[in-house]
């Protein structure tokens, strides 16, 4: 009876440092790009995280925009003094995936499995779920349904289409309207072409460059067809779709308030429809960046709140608020299926088409030169829309440059 | 002239020389140590990080030896951009040079308004470079543009100054000039100024006018300041980058048309941070251009100054 005793008072003592532990104040840094548009979003659900938690305290600091946020990580890494939780994109992920603490192992199996399937592989290293994705935004078309009554649903219905709105409309020898608009250096728009055809950049192992392979040049010979009846524009295509400039364009969901900005502006209406379709498959390029955690010089329980912070922001409810109000789209499946997000698809019938084209996209892939490679894209699409290359002769070079940043 | 040569100080023995050299050495101490930090530690880090292939997580990272340069070296955008930048160097420096000469010369004339004119031409360098770009960067803009506005009551056609990449060099060129002239013609107007009269009155007695006088009596006079201000030009002109970045909204122009070396540097040094031994690399490149195009200059040019 004593030893029973005793062993009930030794296993309640241990259970009550346990919660003591647990329940110990701790403070994480949470290093964000959120700039002013979707930082006070941010902050509320940081708030209400600290709610739930209150023995946690979350210092978010803004750093700048993706790429300065980049250049501090790397310089804090090598420093030896990361923040505790940041939002990176998967090719800066990929170099510093040794210092980083997996999330995905203090994660319970059903919050692994409710992760759009997208979206998975490219934030498993080794097979371990290493990061997150957070604020994740889709590639979609865009187009005036004051001139368009049925968006297109393949290449040749989208080059037919574009061909058709392209018109003088004053006679006086100069284009007035594009059927379509193109912006150079935008790598994705090329990429959605490459992978719609059944192409990829790389082979599985990364040992190879694939993107001059049939599917490649034919994706670049399909842009090349594009460009005659293409608006070119350095900058984003809200202005020139305001402008009456051009008919639709294919861009990134995150740009659907600036772009019904201008068309409503300006007496057009703006539709949404899914990317048109290609010849193997209608894929569309997800962007956006995902929650890392840090094990360099943090405590055990700063990883453990760290990862407690991450999971919370990709809670369905979260995911769904986040998405509202930034313009982004939710990360897990048990968002696109609960009432709030169903009422919120009621109103907005342009979020069904974001919802469905987020579930069958692709995200980019996570070799430590990507970020490189992807200027190298860039530059080889831009050789094309400004006519200074034909597509064969663009995708050679491409070749010969990410050959060299793969031997790197 | 004699030039000045080091010698050992005869005191050097005496102990008060000791002391005031350990004190002037202390004054200089707080800027030394910013300047080794900031200045000497990064330039020479500069060429060690060059040799190796960079690791964020283990830095420096591996020993490649010369592979970085090699790799530059077999890039076609380096070359693009050292040609750019070469382009850029031998049109705006003489261009800039020559106009602040012009400048200078009318500015020392006694005009009236003549303090708000020098005023107007050095605004153009102090404004920030920033405000300055973006306000060009849309009265280069091809349809609401000024210059477009102006080539049109000409009756000539709209040009595409920020998209053609033939004409991108020649929009950072005109920018910079535009920058520089008040600037270079301050400098050089301090030293017309300083021009002792009895040189200008020795060539009337000989009968030189006009031309004559400025080229003979002038210029050599003003080669000091001819001299300083080409220097400081070149060297500037070679790391040209904020005009280009703000100008072309965060990208080196179409097709890469404007990228100079300073750009190529930063591509290869940001995204993934993989390759920040390849900028290295191309930093060094710069770095010997720089020095060897300032120790030719030195050699050739210092024979032609004429010091007062």
């Amino acid at each position: 009876m004593l030893r029973k005793v005793i062993l009930v008072g030794l296993i309640g003592a241990m259970l009550a440092g346990l919660v003591a532990v647990a329940q110990e104040p701790v403070t994480i840094q949470f290093w964000h790009s959120m700039s002013s548009g979707h930082q006070p979003h941010l902050v509320a659900l940081v708030e209400k995280f600290m709610e739930e938690n209150p023995y946690i305290t979350v210092e978010l600091t803004y750093q700048g925009n993706y790429g300065d946020t980049e250049d501090k990580v790397n310089a804090s890494v090598v420093a030896g003094a990361p923040p505790t939780i940041v939002q990176l994109y998967e090719n800066v992920i990929t170099p510093i995936v040794e210092v980083l603490y997996p999330i995905g192992p203090h994660m319970t199996d059903a919050e692994k499995a409710d992760i759009l399937d997208g979206l998975v592989p490219n934030n498993t290293f080794d097979g371990v779920l290493v990061s997150v994705p957070w604020n994740k935004s889709i590639m979609v078309l865009y187009y005036r349904s004051d001139l368009i009554d049925t968006p297109p649903t393949t290449w040749e219905e989208f080059a037919q289409m574009a061909a058709d709105l392209t018109v003088d409309l004053d006679g006086d020898g100069v284009i007035d309207q594009y059927g379509t608009g193109l912006r150079p250096y935008n790598p994705e728009m090329y990429l959605n072409y490459v992978v719609q055809n059944g192409g990829s950049i790389l082979n599985e192992d990364w040992t190879a460059v694939t993107i001059g392979e049939t599917e490649g040049v034919e994706a670049m010979q399909y842009a090349e067809s594009l460009v005659p009846y293409s608006y070119i524009s350095p900058g984003y295509l809200s202005d020139a779709l305001g402008a009456g400039q051009v008919a639709m364009f294919i861009d990134t969901s995150a740009g659907y308030y600036y772009n019904n900005k201008a068309a409503v502006d300006n007496g057009y209406t703006m539709g949404v429809a899914r990317v048109p379709v290609g010849p193997v498959n209608g894929k569309s390029a997800i962007q956006g960046t995902n929650l890392v955690v840090f094990d360099l010089g943090q405590t055990q329980a700063q990883k453990d709140a760290a990862v407690l912070l991450a999971r919370f922001l990709i809670r369905a409810d979260n995911t769904i608020y986040w998405s509202l109000r930034g313009g982004y789209l939710p990360v897990v499946k048990s968002a696109y299926t609960d009432p709030a997000w169903l009422d919120y698809l009621a109103d907005h019938p342009e979020a069904v088409v974001n919802s469905e084209a987020m579930v069958d996209g692709f995200a980019q892939i996570l070799h430590p030169n990507y970020g490189q490679m992807r200027s190298a894209i860039g530059s080889a699409f831009e050789e094309v829309l400004l006519v200074a290359a034909t597509a064969e002769q663009a995708v050679a070079n491409l070749v010969t440059e990410l050959e060299a940043l793969l031997s790197y | 002239m004699r030039r000045p040569r080091l010698r050992i100080p005869d005191d050097w023995r005496s102990r008060s020389f000791w002391i005031e050299s350990g004190q002037a050495y202390l004054y200089l101490l707080p800027a030394l140590a910013i300047l080794g930090v900031f200045t000497f530690y990064p330039f020479f880090s500069a060429f060690r990080l060059s040799l190796f292939k960079w690791s964020v997580v283990h830095p420096p990272g591996t020993f490649v030896g010369l592979r970085n340069y090699t790799t530059i070296f077999a890039d076609r955008h380096f070359w693009s951009a050292v040609w750019n930048t070469f382009y850029y160097v031998g049109v705006s420096v003489p261009v800039t040079l020559f106009l602040a000469l012009l400048v200078a010369n009318l500015l020392n004339k006694p005009l009236k308004f003549r303090a708000f004119a020098r005023t107007s031409f050095f605004l153009a360098y102090i404004t920030p470079l920033v405000a300055v770009a973006m306000v060009w960067s849309w009265m280069y803009n091809w349809h609401y543009g000024l210059f477009n506005y102006i080539l049109g009551l000409f009756g000539g056609s709209l040009v595409n100054w920020l998209m053609d990449p033939k004409l991108s060099m020649l929009t950072v060129i005109i920018l910079s000039v535009w920058r520089f002239v008040g600037y270079q013609a301050i400098i050089l107007l301090a030293g017309l100024q300083n021009i002792d009269k009895m040189y200008y009155d020795s060539a009337k007695v000989d009968g030189a006018t006009g031309f004559r006088v400025w080229w003979h009596v002038t210029i050599p006079l003003l080669t000091p300041q001819i001299f300083f201000v080409f220097i400081i030009s070149m060297i500037g002109s070679f790391k040209v980058f904020t005009e280009i970045y703000v100008l072309f909204t965060g990208t080196p122009g179409p097709l890469r048309s404007a990228e100079t070396l300073v750009y190529y540097i930063l591509r290869k040094g940001r995204f993934d941070g993989t390759q920040l031994g390849i900028a290295a690399a191309a930093s060094v490149f710069l770095f010997a251009v720089i020095f060897g195009f300032t120790i030719v200059q030195l050699l050739v040019t210092q024979r032609k100054v004429h010091y007062q």
